[in-house]
């Protein structure tokens, strides 16, 4: 046992070395950080770079911005710390959002919060996620439901799943609920966020009332909530669904952007946004036995409709233009 | 008290588990039905039976009778695809019918299956965690998991029909630890790793210490029905195998089934172009009522099985942190 301090070699494996030199664990480069990865293969890039180097090195910049751990529904912690900036800038200088009512969310336990859908890509469930967590005074996180569209998208999937969203069905939803969590929904579905422009702020159906069975099995009060701004980020102005159906799209936009500017197209416009919030709709009084009552169902379900609709005209009527409210 | 039987002690797990009961039971309490012997040291009495043999059924029953069986333990399945899918049906469909056939005739009083969450299929539509009740629709296509469907399906039909043959199912996540070797970890132990481009699953990688723990639970507890044996978390793919120092190339879908096939088909490649669904789509199942009625939770996260397995394969990693330490 010596009491000499153990100095490890900063140093790379290359392919000269003897074999019984340990192989450059993939464990402690991770444990080194992004810098000293970069600095172990630049140095080791002297002697001859190997596989281990650069899987070390990929290795180390993945984890500079994701962490090792996910939660059961897969939100990264780290990765939506990554990705912050970008979304704050947009709340706060891109659409400069105005949310109003957030104290009517619970501070605590479930609720659902029901929001209408629009601007084609699901940039009002971010905005409505970072309302709650910086305007409301319990910092509540909302746990998006995502369309399928969206949440079986390549490259759109995972990154939803790592910043928060659940793909929206019954079951994710109440584990959810069930768990004590604040949950997001959009009932009118790939009808509202793939509304064209002339159709903007016209709610569509609500489904089939999916999401007040939700809340009455759960017990969870309903909150209503109303986007204005994101129906104009993106103006559809037709659809060319021949071109969607085939690469497993529900619709195809056509903007005045997209595809016309190519991969500039999916920039959204700098529209004023504001997000209201009504009061709660307790649901706890029916029993969860009443979700199998479709007349209350699809009567809740028209209430918190017009609710939203209300809102929204509301807000139409008080705003004079569309980039700056 | 009769005897516990066990087929497909060769298996990895199935040894595990045979080692393990031959400890708490006691030798003579068991009875290996397998092709293969056990080994000498465990002193286990063994009656060769060759499952895929047209009158298989028969010569189990015989030994069922003869042996006073109380109790079978199946765990004959294949963990990854086979080039010679015509064996593995004969063994895990025919084979697995064979079993509940002979069973319920020797009025045996309860069988342990082994099964494997991957029955759920891996699909897009799949919510986040499935439960038991789920109902199974894997790919038909995959010669692989169909044949397990079909094993699931002679179960549910034979704990239908015989109220008195009371069987449990164990659907285990898909085994990651030091000594298994599957489908997954020879994944793993290639350094440049083909992942499909736009898709990153939450997949859940079980310890074997959890899965022998669990078979025990299922052979000391009188429980029947389906149960999903998963380890504590997820993890993402695409950071499972950059934990594991791998170098993921993402190759687009349309490109990677029949890629994947080519190579099968030539001899080279892990498994069948459908397979590829299973690294595509998530196939979580909730441990819940395994929990409730098996009294089994997981001791082990994905993450540990996986850093467990890379361990195992890639000693100096941990040689070098004890030295450390030291």
């Amino acid at each position: 046992m010596s009491s000499r301090p153990k100095v490890v070699p900063l140093r790379g494996r290359a392919a000269s070395e003897p074999s019984d030199e340990p192989a450059a664990p993939a464990a402690a480069a991770r444990r080194d950080g992004l810098l000293v990865a970069i600095a172990r293969t630049i140095e080791a890039g002297r002697h001859g770079l190997t596989w281990e180097n650069l899987a070390a090195l990929q290795s180390a910049v993945y984890f500079s911005w994701h962490s090792e751990e996910v939660d059961e529904f897969g939100r990264d912690a780290k990765f939506t710390d990554t990705i912050r900036p970008l979304l704050e800038f947009l709340y706060t200088v891109w659409w400069r959002v105005e949310p109003a009512g957030v104290e009517n969310v619970p501070a605590e336990g479930p609720a659902l919060v029901v929001a209408n859908h629009s601007g084609v890509l699901p940039w009002d469930g971010v905005m409505i996620t970072l309302a709650l967590r910086h305007e409301h005074p319990a910092r509540r996180e909302c746990r998006m439901l995502a369309l399928d569209m969206f949440a079986l998208l390549p490259f759109l999937a995972p990154a939803l799943a790592r910043t928060g969203a659940v793909r929206a069905s019954q079951e994710n939803g109440e584990r959810l609920l069930r768990s004590g969590e604040l949950v997001g929904v959009f009932p009118e579905g790939v009808k509202g966020v793939g509304k064209r422009y002339r159709d903007r702020y016209k709610l569509a159906r609500f489904g089939r009332g999916g999401f007040v069975r939700l809340a009455l099995r759960t017990s969870a009060p309903i909150v209503p909530c109303a986007v204005v701004g994101a129906e104009e980020i993106h103006p559809v102005l037709a659809k060319a669904n021949w071109v969607g159906r085939p690469i497993g799209l529900p619709y195809f936009p056509i903007t005045p952007t997209f595809p016309a500017l190519g991969p500039l197209g999916v920039i959204p416009l700098p529209t004023k946004w504001s997000i209201d919030f009504a009061d709660p709709i307790p649901t706890a009084e029916y029993g969860p036995a009443a979700a199998d009552d479709s007349i209350l169902v699809n009567r809740l379900s028209e209430q918190v409709r017009s609710i939203i609709q209300r809102m929204i005209a509301g807000r139409l009527a008080r705003r004079r233009s569309i980039w700056f409210g | 008290m009769g005897r516990i039987a066990l087929t497909g002690t060769a298996s990895f797990l199935g040894a595990r588990l045979l080692r393990r009961l031959a400890e708490t039971k006691g030798p003579e309490r068991l009875l290996v039905v397998d092709v293969a012997a056990p080994p000498a040291a465990l002193d286990i009495r063994h009656r060769a039976v060759d499952l895929t043999e047209p009158a298989a059924d028969q010569r189990l029953l015989d030994v069922f009778r003869e042996e006073n069986v109380e109790e079978v333990v199946h765990f004959a399945f294949f963990t990854a695809p086979r080039r010679d899918a015509a064996y593995a049906h004969e063994l895990e469909s025919i084979g697995t019918l064979a079993v509940f056939s002979a069973a319920a005739a020797a009025a045996v009083g309860r069988v342990v299956m082994r099964s494997f969450t991957a029955v759920y299929g891996a699909r897009g539509q799949n919510p986040a965690f499935l439960t038991e009740d789920r109902t199974l629709q894997p790919d038909a296509g995959l010669a692989w998991v169909r044949d397990k469907l079909e094993a699931e399906q002679h179960a549910a039909s034979f704990a239908r029909r015989y109220p008195d043959l009371k069987v449990a199912v164990l659907r285990l996540a898909p085994l990651v630890g030091p000594r298994v070797h599957t489908f997954y970890t020879r994944i793993l132990d290639r350094r440049v790793v083909p992942t499909l481009m736009g898709y990153d699953p939450l997949i859940q990688m079980l310890h074997p210490d959890d899965a022998l723990a669990a078979a025990e639970a299922a052979v000391d507890r009188p429980v029947t029905g389906a149960f999903n044996i998963v380890p504590c978390r997820t993890i993402p793919l695409v950071t499972a195998l950059h934990l594991a120092g791998k170098i993921p190339v993402p190759v687009p879908h349309p490109v990677a089934y029949p890629a994947a096939d080519v190579m099968w088909a030539a001899g080279i490649g892990e498994a069948p172009g459908r397979f590829c669904d299973y690294v595509r789509f998530p196939f979580v199942a909730d441990g819940e009522r395994a929990r409730r009625e098996l009294g089994f939770s997981a001791r082990y996260t994905s993450r540990d099985a996986l850093l467990a397995y890379l361990g195992y394969r890639h000693p100096h990693a941990r040689l070098e942190t004890a030295e450390a330490s030291a």
